[in-house]
């Protein structure tokens, strides 16, 4: 049974349970009422309904799972992060789990504070860049699935959303707008050069990154990350294209803006970048984002890359998956802090001089390796 | 995108301490600068005229957070200049000893701030944790943690605690080991040396024109150190070399810096194996002659004068500090104009700012 | 150029993977093999070392109530308070403002008797400004000196009690470096033993021959303070000896001067004229004399009245 197929029981149910209410009423009340009523359970039956319902289930449920790990992955940097700068990191908020409750109560306090609002600022920017950010980060988690019987899909042949790979990289590419916006809008000059940063920083490495995945796609023949886990049966993608996996990986890294990448929000130079002037939920919101789109980052290496949920079957294909996505992240961590930052225009060379033309290199292994007929 | 000026400070994380630098940029590349002080003003020379001889050891203590031994010794040397008074060798060699482990501390505290700036917190917290073994040690010897009170007028407060050799043999061992180990997260770090080498150059002739002092001018090649140049205390009885570079950059104030830590750790060694033993304080005189003293001597952070002039009474009449940094500030302007906005960072973070004996 | 240090490495071979090997195995330590480097404060605490400087107490029974701490606080963080003490009866106790403290630790370096310590107490934080000021009472700790083993030097030299000295020169004929020397009280007809103390041995054999152990070997804290002297000018003293009773070391006694009889009516003689004596080796220089003698006889520079 896949998602699609569990959902669908759970609307049908919900539906039969609410119908028979609609009909019992249609039968009961004069016939102007009962028609309208019967009406509506007929409405709610139909294919089309139960359809969308599924799938708004269906990516509910996907999204708080992806949550959750988001949760998991703020605790692993925490902690990780803490260990390797030798201090506990956090222990005492949920001693007995590792102190893992830690982010939820800084998060209770960060709602609790004021949200102050510069009196300068451009009041409908500053309020849109936050949701812009967050939702669109909120975009690539629904259509990363984690096995094959749990990822969004339309109908319950397991087909999951058709270029599905292509729309997780088409919400990524969406941040450094919202990112502008809310530099732009905080009518600061710390805020400007971050946000001008960010979309310079975004646009060389977008095109690297997707590069690297087009590779991938070119090998695996399909956008679906299904197709693309399947192909990657016999050997994982990372084997044949070294280069690109590396590639992807620091484009990923500048992409999800951690530390020798994080120019936007170089707290030496710049303040916090562009989320200087937001407070309160806002900036956690803004903190908790990076964590999800490092989630989505780890995910977008896994299923390309890492085989997806392709392993011994001694654990199940979700947990798989997680476990390199979460293997990808640590490796992350480490790096982000082994390494200082970098300047930003030594960062646009290695962005446009290094990593593309080891980008389309990688391609052009890829075209061999499809043309030779290994794939 | 038009010009504009940045103000930098003084609540930003690039300044250490309280003070505004205003940058003007271009886009991102710099075209001005202009540093701005006096935001952590004291009055340290004039609360002094009000205060006696000994009491003053306290408030030198305060001028800065880096390294206060040095300071309080610099006024006992400058007290002892007015006032006549010859100190025990064994006192000297304490002093020498101390001098030398909060040089250590002090650079590992800007090599800690520098490596934070550069967003290496790794290096932070390694440096940090580092500069706390000796941090302990001078407490062990002196009694407090940042600001020690030791060195008083004709010696220092008391003797060594028992066993104080062994430990410092045993943490100079560690600190050596340690220092290999940052060559690991420094020097062969390849992003380390991308925001280092070549930034932030300042020519020789600049630096002697400016009045640049310490480890600023030594890595410039002036091969420029009051230890050897006109020494003070034991130091003509300690064997040790002056770490200079020719390069002039951030990275080659970095290595002087490094390379003093290790010269650091063998004066340690020498003065801990040549101490005498000893007194170690004699009787200071209460009230000082009518005349002038002066002491120079070598700061983590480059050349620090005091001069006092006492009147007869047991309270100076004036007491004149000459602050480093607040002369190598003198050359930010310089250094920094033609860099990106991110050296600024790098490039001042390299001086090795220190706010409370800038403004005193 | 560098002896002790490192050849100059150019980090090119290792890219950022030297870094992450460093990094990675302080991972391993911390995480696996043993804990982080920091200390969990409030469950854990460092050891501090003795000479640390932390919260004073003061020991009662030592303290002589000189005021030399209040004196030599740089920051006039300290008082004196008058109290009633049941046991000692009416005395002077310093007390000392936390608030407004340096820790600088002179107060206790100063102090004559060694009474005032610091502890190695260092959570003194409040939320309130007056509980920062504490009075003799709260630093009061009898017990605490005993603790530890002081570290100030001590050293063993004769005491003078001039109230039983008789003037007869033995002492100084005996002593074996030459240090004591007779010298007369100007306008009386005694003598007084001038010590000088930094030539002393600390043998002890003036003690042993005074007839009327009039010296004892007592030991005495070695000071590095020099401290004002008192002069006095004896023509304006009145004899009243109002410093007498002040002086917290005992150190000053009142001398009858011969001669300075006023006849009274009737042909008889009336009490002659007192004069004071300082005995300046067991003075503690804490102007308490100056402060107190309304005739302006003791100068003292460097005294505050």
């Amino acid at each position: 049974m896949n998602l699609f197929e569990f959902c669908y029981g759970i609307i049908h149910w919900l539906v039969d349970l609410v119908n028979n209410l609609w009909y019992r009423l249609g039968d009961v009340l004069p016939w102007y009422f009962g028609d309208f009523f019967t009406g509506v359970g007929d409405f709610a039956a139909s294919d089309s309904h139960l359809s969308f319902m599924t799938i708004l289930l269906e990516s509910i449920i996907i999204i708080l799972v992806a949550l959750i790990n988001v949760l998991n992955f703020l605790w692993i940097f925490r902690k990780i992060s803490g260990r390797i700068l030798d201090f506990y990191g956090p222990y005492y908020v949920g001693y007995r789990i590792g102190g893992w409750l830690q982010n939820l109560a800084d998060g209770i306090k960060l709602f609790l504070k004021e949200i102050i609002v510069p009196t300068k600022a451009d009041k409908l920017g500053f309020f849109l860049a936050p949701i812009i950010f967050v939702g669109s980060s909120l975009l690539i988690l629904s259509v990363i699935p984690l096995s094959e019987n749990f990822g969004l899909s339309t109908n319950s042949s397991g087909e999951y959303v058709p270029a599905g790979a292509l729309f997780a990289l088409a919400a990524f590419s969406i941040a450094p707008f919202a990112i502008l916006l809310a530099g732009w809008s905080s009518n600061n000059k710390y805020t400007l050069i971050g946000g001008m940063r960010s979309a310079a920083q975004m646009m060389s490495y977008e095109i690297p990154l997707i590069l690297c995945a087009a590779s991938v796609f070119l090998l695996a023949g399909s956008f679906n990350f299904v197709d693309i886990v399947d192909a990657q049966r016999d050997i994982w993608f990372f084997v044949p294209m070294f280069i690109g996996f590396v590639v992807f990986l620091v484009c990923l890294i500048a992409e999800v803006e951690i530390v020798p990448f994080d120019l936007p929000e170089a707290e030496a130079e710049l303040v916090e970048g562009w989320t200087t002037e937001y407070g309160g939920m806002r900036f956690g919101l803004f903190y908790m984002t990076t964590a999800i789109r490092s989630y989505a980052g780890g995910a977008l290496a896994t299923a390309l890359f890492l085989g997806g949920w392709q392993g011994p079957s001694l654990i199940p294909d979700e947990i798989w998956f997680l476990i390199k996505a979460y293997i990808v992240y640590t490796v992350f961590m480490w790096l982000t802090w082994s390494v200082p930052r970098i300047r930003i225009d030594q960062m646009l060379g290695l962005g446009w001089r290094r990593l593309l033309p080891l980008a389309v290199l990688n391609l052009l292994i890829a075209a061999v390796l499809k043309t030779g007929g290994w794939f | 995108m038009a010009e504009m000026w940045i103000n930098m400070g003084p609540q930003h994380p690039m300044t250490h301490g309280l003070w505004n630098l205003r940058v003007k940029v271009d886009g991102e590349t710099i075209v001005d600068a202009e540093p701005e002080v006096g935001y952590l003003h004291r009055g340290i020379e004039k609360i002094c005229e009000g205060l006696t001889y000994p009491q003053i050891i306290p408030i030198a203590d305060r001028l800065c957070y880096g390294s206060s031994f040095t300071w309080s010794h610099l006024y006992c040397l400058t007290a002892e200049d007015l006032m006549d008074v010859e100190v025990p060798e064994r006192a000297e060699y304490i002093r020498v000893m101390a001098i030398e482990m909060q040089r250590i501390a002090s650079h590992l505290m800007w090599l800690a701030a520098y490596a934070g700036d550069l967003g290496l917190s790794v290096g932070f917290t390694n440096a940090m944790r580092d500069r706390e073994v000796f941090i302990d040690l001078l407490q062990g010897l002196a009694g407090s943690r940042l600001t020690y009170n030791y060195p008083r007028i004709g010696g220092v407060a008391h003797d060594l605690p028992p066993n104080f050799e062994r430990d410092a043999l045993r943490t100079v061992r560690y600190m050596e080991q340690r220092l290999k180990e940052y060559e690991d997260l420094f020097d062969n770090s390849k992003i380390f040396m991308m925001r280092n080498v070549g930034i932030g150059i300042l020519r020789k002739e600049d630096g002697i024109d400016l009045g640049v002092t310490g480890p600023s001018l030594r890595a410039s090649g002036a091969s420029y150190d009051l230890r050897k140049d006109m020494p003070y205390s034991v130091y003509p009885e300690i064997d040790f070399n002056v770490a200079t570079h020719k390069d002039g950059d951030c990275y080659a104030r970095y290595r002087v810096r490094m390379d003093e830590m290790w010269e650091c750790c063998s004066i340690i060694r020498q003065a801990l194996k040549k101490m005498p033993k000893g007194k170690w304080r004699v009787v200071a005189p209460r009230n000082a002659p009518a005349s002038t003293g002066l002491g120079r001597v070598e700061d983590p952070r480059g050349e620090a004068v005091m001069y006092v002039v006492g009147d007869g009474s047991d309270k100076p009449y004036r007491l004149k500090i000459r602050s480093p940094i607040f002369v190598t500030l003198s050359a930010a302007p310089k250094i920094l104009v033609g860099y990106k906005l991110a050296d600024v960072v790098v490039i001042m973070g390299g001086l090795d700012m220190c706010l409370g004996e800038n403004d005193r | 150029m560098v002896a002790g240090g490192r050849p100059r490495k150019r980090g090119s071979l290792g890219f950022v993977l030297k870094p992450m090997k460093r990094t990675g195995s302080q991972l391993v330590r911390t995480l696996i093999l043993g804990k982080p480097n920091t200390v969990l404060y409030p469950e854990q605490k460092l050891d501090l070392p003795q000479v640390y400087r932390g919260k004073h107490v003061l020991d009662f029974k030592k303290c002589i109530g000189c005021g030399n701490c209040v004196t030599i606080c740089p920051n006039d963080c300290m008082w004196l308070e008058k109290i009633d003490d049941p046991e000692l009866g009416k005395i002077e106790r310093p007390g000392v403002d936390l608030g407004r403290c340096l820790f600088c630790g002179f107060c206790a370096e100063v102090c004559p008797t060694v009474a005032l310590h610091m502890t190695t107490e260092f959570e003194l934080a409040n939320d309130k400004r007056d509980e920062l000021k504490l009075g003799p009472k709260d630093i009061r700790d009898d017990a605490f000196g005993s603790t530890f083993t002081e570290e100030r030097q001590k050293r063993l030299v004769p005491v003078l009690d001039l109230s039983k000295c008789n003037g007869c020169e033995k002492c100084a004929g005996e002593c074996p470096e030459i240090c004591i020397a007779m010298m007369p009280i100007e306008k009386t007809d005694a003598k007084k033993p001038e010590i000088n103390l930094s030539k002393c041995s600390s043998k002890g054999i003036c003690a042993e021959v005074c007839p009327e152990k009039a010296l004892t070997m007592t030991e005495v804290y070695e000071s590095y303070f020099e401290m004002p002297e008192p002069k006095l000018m004896l023509d304006k003293c009145s004899g009243c000896g109002a410093c007498a009773r002040k002086c917290p070391s005992e150190a000053i006694y009142m001398y009858e001067m011969p001669g300075t009889e006023k006849t009274l009516k009737g042909g008889k003689k009336g009490k002659p004229k007192k004069r004071a004596v300082f005995v300046l080796e067991k003075c503690v220089g804490c102007g308490r004399c100056y402060q107190t003698c309304r005739f302006d006889a003791i100068s003292m520079s460097g005294v505050e009245r």
